[in-house]
């Protein structure tokens, strides 16, 4: 316990306490002095809160140590590009580390924790809705200044903004930990910025818990105005909790460029790079730059309320449409962000597993791209019910649709990967499969909502919900778990377990499906989206217990995951070598992977997923007693 | 560090740079209160831009990667360089959002704002980035003394654009009726526009003025030389960047546009 307590993460969150009071008792002292009111609903002022929270992001920063290097460098001290180690076992973990694989798994472990409770909350709101009526979540009651149905708003807002962090902590994590492997680099190109990108997001899942406690927000996750500019003062933690991620999700994506663009091994030029290097590419130029208008638009609303600058405000000239704009011009890339990683990954493992040649290898690596790109010309299509002005609507449907094309590509590609192929069935593959097909559910719900006539009956209803819970189970969920079980060797020399593996897919593919194809069942027939009861008339409730049924299933095929996953880290099966019998470099090196990575520089000599192929070989280790030359 | 240029010719250019800068600027402040054409304002404001990039900002450099050892001083130079150019990349997009949120919310229109104090704080910015490009071109050439007298000119001229804005503008035009609440109706959406632009361009400002003296304070104990000084030039592209924004700031608030009251 006494360890647990002089662990950076807890200094960090001693901090982030100690810096929400200087800050709000700053702003309370100031008004104290104007003659204004010092205390409020939730003890402080909103101001009070609002610096609070920045204060604590920043004192946190500063009292766990990710920043004492560059105070160094700014007073003329130079350090060390790598620290020795001072932590084993599970301290490193919760101290600050330079090492990205260290930081990949610390990345990862926070996705999974957030999907714990995103997830959580999502079990509690689906329970609401398995009746009709208000069961548990009723009028009278009152939980953190909120009543029933304000919690249920606050639950279903939360559900959506956690789960988001969670992936792109979660997409963050994969990259981190594959990507300087997959290129022979020793580290990300500025290690330090790395540590800073994973420990600034730690604040930011607290700030975004805060939200809960100090009144909530019944906004949803778009925050919108005029609703987000009346919402209780947890709407203002959850901009600044959003506002910080965002900055984690900015800083690891620069690294990722740089890191692939400077430290790739030799001989790897661009068509020789793996696809899950190009789909990280692809993510992090999107999440780079866009995501500075979701933090943008968030802050205008933040400073619209504690400035009253009426941005949004139309009594006061603004207009509200111009905050969804900016919101969107982020928020729909974003989730190109979110599956562009997991479309990699399933590029990546399917040829290990159907022992073929990735199909047209160019063409995946490009439609990657050719997402991202297109990505920056859909957002309005989320605007054709706002009231924008009409003459939009046409080209955001057709650059809608276009966004089929390059998926296509993809789709594609992996059916005529798998013809012929000699597939294996482990529990990555099961994911992976399960990924294709869930993606393709997703995807072929996509068109009709892209179709202007068609969305303004479909707009927030359940179909919607379930066809984006398709997408992103399908491109990032089931890849993510594919990614688990298939690098999972790699960080820790042991293997999960196989047999809960497949219990876990086979639990939780048949529920997702019940439980999305439900919801557009429904959503068909006339269910509005984020409201806590629906007319019994509707004749939902059957479904919507259905629903909540399968949701729980979900639920338990996750908990076994993750006991599955905590178990395996010290009693898996031993598993040192190429498990997967895979020709991609980390895997030509005995698991677990050593702290500065390979031993030997590797030069990429053939193509990266020739499977079957007599003789071909991808990279090529130096040894210093054997000539290169074979 | 290859050096392409003498000294001397390297200053030289710096102050053709800034010649031609200035006489662009005046044209655009002729223009602007003379045939008032937003697209040739437009055209000014790409070429002043594409100058600082390329004569200050030595966008260029991204492509020098010659050095083949990774662990090399100009090898992380050149990583680094990259890393700071899609920062800024990145900002850019902060930028162009509050730039295409002024052009919904205002449209055609200015707010009531001193267009002679406008040029004024954007002639002490321009200044800046002259002194700072001396400043870098003398580390560049190994003269640490040279650099600290530069540095400390840009230092002060940067001081001086945050107060006239901060203190002087901002306050002269709250006397104008520009107020954040938009208290005066009259005004529509301008006054928030006007102080969230300006705002967080002096934020920038502000943050490349701490960058300004940290690159001062360890040139001091000598630790830049001709060949390693990684720092100043980082330092030197942020505050020409910093210019860069107002190089399209400066007409979209007092320049385009016509003038409601």
């Amino acid at each position: 316990m006494k360890k647990f307590f002089s662990t950076a993460l807890a200094r960090g969150l001693f901090w982030q306490l100690i810096g929400t009071l200087v800050g709000a008792g700053l702003v309370t002292g100031i008004r104290v002095l104007m003659g204004l009111s010092a205390t409020d609903k939730f003890f402080f002022t909103e101001p009070a809160w609002v610096l609070g929270g920045f204060f604590g992001v920043l004192f946190f920063l500063a009292g766990n140590g990710s920043v004492s290097d560059w105070f160094k460098w700014a007073r003329g001290i130079e350090t060390p590009e790598h620290h020795e180690e001072q932590y084993t076992g599970w301290e490193k973990y919760l101290n600050v580390s330079l090492d990205h694989k260290v930081i990949g798994i610390q990345y990862t472990v926070t996705a999974l924790l957030l999907i714990c409770v995103g997830g959580l909350f999502a079990l509690i709101f689906r329970t609401e809705l398995a009746q009709s009526q208000l069961q548990f979540l009723k009028v009278d009651m009152k939980l953190f200044g909120q009543n029933g149905p304000e919690l249920y708003n606050t639950l279903m807002s939360l559900h959506g903004m956690i789960m988001i962090v969670s992936i792109l902590l979660g997409v963050a994590g994969i990259m981190n930990y594959v990507v300087p492997l997959l290129l022979g680099a020793r580290d990300m190109a500025f290690p330090r910025l790395n540590a800073f990108s994973y420990w600034i997001a730690v604040p930011a899942a607290v700030l975004l818990l805060m939200s809960l406690v100090l009144g909530g927000f019944g906004t949803g996750w778009t925050g919108y105005p005029p609703l987000s500019a009346r919402a209780p003062v947890g709407v203002q933690m959850f901009f600044l909790g959003v506002f910080t991620a965002g900055w984690s999700s900015i800083l690891g994506a620069l690294n990722v460029i740089v890191t692939v663009v400077r430290m790739r091994s030799k001989g790897m030029t661009a068509m020789r790079m793996p696809i899950f290097v190009w789909a990280s590419v692809a993510t992090s130029i999107i999440a780079m730059t866009a995501t500075q208008l979701i933090g943008l638009s968030f802050q205008l609303v933040m400073f619209q309320r504690l400035f009253g600058m009426g941005f949004f405000d139309p009594a006061k000239g603004g207009n509200p449409v111009l905050f969804q704009h900016l919101f969107w011009f982020y928020s729909h890339p974003a989730v190109y962000v979110f599956v562009l990683p997991g479309l990699g990954v399933i590029s990546e493992l399917l040829p290990v597993f159907a022992r073929k040649p990735l199909f047209g290898y160019r063409w995946v690596a490009m439609s990657s791209m050719g997402i991202a790109l297109v990505g920056f010309l859909v957002w309005a299509h989320h605007m054709f019910t706002s009231g924008m002005n009409e003459y939009l609507r046409l080209p955001f449907m057709y650059s809608t649709l276009l966004v089929a094309i390059p998926t296509g590509v993809k789709f594609f590609s992996w059916v005529a990967t798998i013809w012929k192929g000699k597939l294996t069935y482990p529990a990555a593959m099961l994911f992976v499969l399960g990924g294709i097909i869930s993606f393709l559910l997703g995807g072929l719900t996509g068109p009709p909502n892209a179709t202007v006539s068609v969305d303004l009956h479909l707009h927030d209803t359940y179909f919607i919900v379930g066809h984006f819970h398709d997408t992103i189970f399908g491109g990032f969920v089931f890849p993510f778990f594919a990614a688990l079980y298939y690098w999972f060797p790699k960080a820790t020399g042991r293997r999960m377990n196989e047999f809960w593996g497949k219990v876990h897919f086979w639990l939780m593919t048949p529920s997702f499906f019940v439980l999305t194809l439900g919801m557009m069942r429904i959503g068909l027939l006339g269910m509005r989206r984020r409201i806590v009861d629906y007319d019994p008339a509707l004749n939902f409730d059957s479904t919507h217990l259905v629903l909540t049924i399968a949701g729980y299933l979900i639920g338990l095929a996750v908990l076994i995951f993750i006991i599955n996953f905590f178990y395996s880290i010290s009693h898996g099966e031993k598993a040192e070598g190429n498990v997967w019998n895979s020709r991609s470099p980390e895997w030509q090196v005995p698991s677990p992977m050593p702290t500065h990575n390979y031993d030997q520089p590797f030069e990429v000599v053939g193509e990266p997923y020739d499977y079957g192929l007599a003789g071909s070989k991808y990279v090529e280790f130096a040894k210093p007693e054997k000539s290169k030359n074979k | 560090m290859i050096h392409t240029q003498d000294k001397s010719s390297a200053l030289g250019q710096g102050v053709l740079i800034f010649v031609y800068l200035t006489i662009l600027t005046a044209l655009e402040f002729f223009i602007a209160i003379t045939f008032k054409s937003v697209s040739i304002l437009i055209v000014v404001a790409v070429i002043k831009a594409a100058l600082v990039m390329y004569y200050y900002m030595h966008i260029y450099k991204l492509n020098e990667n010659s050095d083949d050892d990774t662990h090399s001083y100009a090898y992380k130079t050149g990583t680094n360089r990259l890393g700071l150019w899609l920062f800024l990349l990145s900002d850019t997009f902060v930028f162009a959002g509050l730039m295409a949120a002024r052009i919904n919310l205002l449209g055609f229109t200015r707010p009531p704002l001193n267009q002679l104090l406008g040029l004024a704080v954007t002639a002490v910015l321009l200044l800046s980035s002259f002194f700072m490009n001396r400043g870098e071109t003398s580390m560049a050439h190994g003269d640490t003394k040279g650099f600290l007298n530069n540095i400390v000119i840009t230092f002060f001229l940067g001081l001086g654009f945050l107060i006239g804005v901060v203190a002087v503008e901002w306050r002269l035009a709250a006397a104008e009726g520009l107020v954040a609440s938009f208290g005066n109706p009259a005004n529509g959406p301008m006054g928030g526009v006007f102080y969230i632009m300006t705002g967080m361009h002096a934020f920038h400002v502000f943050t490349g003025l701490i960058f300004l003296f940290v690159v001062w304070n360890n040139a001091r104990k000598n630790i830049y030389s001709a060949e390693q000084h990684w720092g100043v030039e980082a330092v030197a592209v942020y505050w020409h960047f910093v210019d860069l924004v107002w190089i399209f700031f400066y007409p979209a608030l007092y320049l385009i546009g016509k003038l409601i009251v």
